[in-house]
């Protein structure tokens, strides 16, 4: 009730507040971004009552607002808002990486990695499979050469594969799961993100080579070497200065996180390279470098994020075209179905070929349907390198999340039940979770 | 280079300097750190070195409205009730007349001057004349916060002192919020441009709606993390709805304040958010005040900045003298710890950025460069101010307490060594009943016994701002 009452009296202020101003569109955007956090919050929080995910309820809250419904958040004022995109994309990616040990890769690094890599290639190959068949869908798609079709199919594949670390971590963390299944969902997880990021860095630059984007021709081989390899090395760089901070400071995290995250992106975006890689790998190695202070850095940005992250997804929510979204269920509905499938098949054929124990092949597929988070960041980097095709590619993608990320908690909360890992008294009795479900 | 990563570079540079030098520099020196930053400011700003484009500046509005409102909630969280009802009657006195009078002096003084000055006309000059009264009445904390992190024993001085820091802040900001209600411009969409007093009551409104807006959103909650969600929320809507209203947007939030403290639980949780983000948020206040002031050496420029300072910090000093001895203080406080109030910081710079923000408004930028050279005049020598101005009453009773075994703390030195022919009205006004424990606007809460006794060991000033 409380929620609703918070959500009726920002939508009183809105309306009381609107027609009387006529102050700077920077304190427009400022207002915008303060109704956001308040308002998706509340609405993420609504979403719990009815054991939907919060981030379902910060992309309904945007969509509510957005353009599309009651335009409290215009478009001019959403392009205002596009840095706070931006660093929620790097905090999203730094904390990725942060993420995985180097530990727990050394151990049990083979057996994620196979299993990785037979999940993320089935339901790959899928989507790319059922996008290139079913383009005609897509208006954007319509009778463009088969090239174009297979470039953005598998640039859309590898966004599609994503899944979503922080909505397993929250649910393990409610669960208190801790055996095969738990783990193994995890680590597949992690490591994907790290996969998914590199994958979708060559994507993008095959795709740029054979559809060069409009602003002008594509790059040359050296600069997608030096985009990717790059970001590698910036990324090191970056998080070996993170490191030495943790170690001899390590004071301040809260505005450190959110400076290193900025100082990330920008650097990043004058340096050329991708973003997302770079700060995924400067987590990694602030983490495993910083000696131990990776994990108090994470919680800072954890906290420092919290807003962002709530303004990015409802963002994102405020960018769906329900019109299009209409227009695209015959694309939705099937592209759902093969991933679902995909991830299925992936993870009984790697568990197979890992020899991992069979509980893990039987039940992690239910584990990895989440997604969102770095997904996000990068439908948004699609969409800026392609502001139309991205732009549709982006919006088909937030129609398959919308349901994958409702589906994928119910789903995993399934697979730790029936495999024995978890029980209804342990969700119900559980700490809550660890995260917002945002990322 | 980007404006942005300048920014991120500087500040970031900057902070971490300062914060690893803060402490020894406060300790040792007794300095308070910021103003360099406000210099840092106007040497990246397009007046000196243009690393900085006007352009990109302006960029950061949004951050300069946020820094403000965050300035007015800070404020605001220090005006819990039920402590301020236990402050007597006399401390409010002393501290509002102080205020009242300065406000009265400065603005009257420049109302007189401006238009002597050529700077505007007599009918405007009103508007300056009293932004620059609201903004002269503005003390920082800073100084005493420095001067005094080391006693655990209270003062009725320095009682009286975060007393009138408060109730200064309170008079500027209200002050300067009316002014901008005063002169609002009408907007051109509203079917009746709304009056004044409408416009001061929507400023209220805003600040009420946000603050309930937080409570509701926060319920009995008190995790951190939600925590900083729904406060940076509050703030972010406060302020930017007060912006784009164009009311004052560090009233808005002044009212959030005073509502969140009243209604929240969790305020100790809210202080701990709030103290960790302050300082960062004032320095990268004063980073853009430097780098979006316009600093003039015209005669008429300087001759103002003058004026202003020495009416200033005459009117603060002698309408502390003569209202303690009016009221027959001065053997408590002494005569001249008003010159702990010349010191200027935060607040005056959040001021007078939401004046010069203001293009309607007449000579923003004079009032903005008397305002920021105040600053950079007075906040580094807060502390030893404070210290010069409490040392001649604080030690002697100091010296007694250590004297006087029987007696406990300072303030009970004075209440036992003074006689009471002298200490009669004082005691009355700043001895709080023996149910109470001493409490100040600004400083901790000494809870008494259930006997009525004092506690032997008072706590440790814990809400320091």
């Amino acid at each position: 009730m409380r929620r609703v009452i918070v959500l009726i009296l920002l939508y009183l202020l809105m309306q009381a507040v609107l027609p009387l101003g006529e102050g700077t569109p920077a304190a427009l955007v400022l207002m915008a971004f303060g109704f956001l956090i308040l308002g998706a919050y509340s609405v993420g929080e609504l979403a719990t009552t009815i054991r939907l995910p919060k981030i379902v309820g910060y992309l309904v809250a945007g969509l509510a607002v957005g353009p599309a419904a009651l335009n409290f958040v215009s478009l001019p004022v959403m392009e205002q808002l596009e840095p706070v995109s931006q660093l929620a994309i790097a905090l999203i990616a730094f904390l990725a990486g942060a993420e995985l040990q180097l530990k727990e890769v050394l151990e049990r690094g083979t057996l994620l990695l196979k299993i990785m890599t037979a999940e993320l290639g089935v339901s790959f190959i899928g989507i790319v499979v059922t996008l290139v068949s079913l383009h005609n869908f897509l208006p954007v798609l319509q009778g463009a050469p088969l090239a174009e079709v297979v470039g953005f199919s598998i640039l859309f594949g590898s966004v599609a594969i994503i899944h979503s670390p922080a909505v397993t971590m929250a649910l393990l963390s409610e669960s208190g799961a801790k055996g095969v299944v738990a783990r193994t969902t995890l680590g597949v997880v992690l490591v994907a993100d790290v996969a998914v990021v590199l994958t979708f860095s060559g994507a993008l630059a095959l795709v740029r080579v054979l559809v060069p984007p409009s602003g002008g021709g594509g790059p040359g081989v050296l600069a997608v070497v030096w985009e990717i390899g790059g970001a590698i090395l910036v990324g090191a760089v970056l998080g070996g200065v993170v490191a030495l901070y943790l170690r001899f400071i390590r004071r301040e995290l809260f505005i450190f996180a959110i400076l290193v995250a900025f100082f990330g992106s920008e650097i990043a975006r004058l340096l050329h390279v991708e973003t997302l890689l770079t700060l995924l790998v400067a987590g990694f190695v602030a983490e495993n470098a910083g000696g131990g202070g990776g994990e108090q850095l994470r919680h800072a940005m954890e906290r420092a994020g919290e807003p962002i992250f709530v303004v990015f997804f409802a963002l994102a929510g405020a960018q769906i075209v329900p019109s299009a979204v209409l227009q695209l269920w015959p694309l939705v509905i099937p592209l759902v179905l093969v991933r679902t499938a995909g991830l299925w098949a992936g993870t009984k054929l790697g568990a197979k070929w890992a020899n991992a124990e069979p509980a893990a092949g039987q039940y992690m597929w239910m584990g990895l349907i989440s997604q969102a988070g770095v997904a996000i960041g990068l439908a948004s980097v699609m969409a800026n390198v392609y502001p139309e095709r991205g732009e549709a590619l982006k919006t088909l993608f937030l129609a398959t999340l919308t349901i994958n990320q409702t589906l994928g908690p119910i789903m995993f909360r399934i697979a730790l039940l029936r495999s024995g890992e978890a029980t209804p008294e342990s969700f119900r009795g559980g700490g809550g979770g660890g995260g917002s479900g945002g990322h | 280079m980007s404006a942005s990563l300048v920014l991120i570079l500087v500040v970031a540079t900057a902070y971490l300097a300062t914060h690893l030098l803060y402490e020894w520099l406060a300790k040792r020196l007794l300095i308070v750190s910021g103003a360099e930053y406000l210099v840092l400011g106007v040497l990246l700003g397009p007046q000196v070195s243009g690393v900085i484009s006007t352009e990109a500046a302006e960029s950061f509005g949004p951050i300069i409205v946020l820094g403000i409102g965050w300035i007015g909630l800070t404020v605001g969280m220090q005006f819990y009730l039920p402590r301020l009802v236990r402050i007597s009657a006399l401390a409010f006195r002393l501290a509002l007349i102080e205020s009242l009078i300065t406000l009265a002096v400065v603005t009257g003084v420049l109302w007189w001057a401006l238009p002597a000055l050529g700077l505007t006309s007599q009918f405007w000059a009103i508007v300056p004349a009293l932004a620059l009264g609201a903004i002269a009445v503005a003390s920082t904390p800073s100084g005493l916060d420095i001067a005094l992190r080391d006693r655990k024993r209270r003062e009725p001085v320095v009682n009286q002192l975060e007393t009138s820091l408060g109730v200064n802040a309170f008079v500027a900001i209200v002050t300067a919020g009316l002014l901008f209600s005063w002169v609002h411009r009408a907007p051109t969409s509203a079917l009746r441009p709304p009056t004044p007093t409408e416009w001061a009551v929507i400023t209220v409104g805003v600040g009420v709606l946000g603050g309930s807006l937080f409570h509701l959103f926060l319920g009995e909650e008190r995790k951190v993390d939600r925590l900083v969600v729904s406060l940076g929320g509050a703030i972010i809507l406060a302020s930017g709805a007060a912006a784009y209203l164009n009311v004052s947007p560090v009233l808005a939030t002044l009212v959030v304040g005073i509502v969140l403290v009243n209604t929240s639980r969790g305020r100790a949780e809210l202080r701990t958010v709030l103290a960790g983000a302050e300082r960062p948020f004032y320095y990268v206040l004063l980073l853009l005040a430097g780098l979006s002031w316009r600093p003039s050496t015209s005669f008429t420029v300087v001759a103002v900045v003058a004026l202003y300072v020495v009416t200033r910090t005459v009117s603060k000093v002698y309408a502390t003298r003569g209202t303690t001895a009016w009221n027959k203080a001065t053997p408590q406080l002494g005569r001249d710890w008003g010159k702990a109030l010349i010191g200027q910081g935060r607040l005056t710079v959040a001021l007078a950025l939401d004046y010069a923000r203001r293009p309607e408004l007449p000579i923003g930028d004079v009032v903005f460069t008397a305002a920021l050279l105040s600053v950079l005049l007075t906040e580094f020598a807060a502390a030893r101010l404070v210290r010069a101005a409490l040392l001649p009453i604080v030690e002697p009773l100091r010296d007694l307490a250590h004297r006087l075994p029987w007696v406990d703390t300072a303030e009970h030195t004075a209440e036992t060594a003074i006689p009471a022919s002298e200490s009669g009205a004082v005691s009355g006004v700043f001895v709080p009943p023996s149910n109470e424990g001493a409490t100040t606007l600004f400083g901790p809460e000494v809870d008494a016994g259930a006997s009525g006794e004092r506690r032997r060991d008072p706590t440790p000033p814990a809400e320091g701002h």
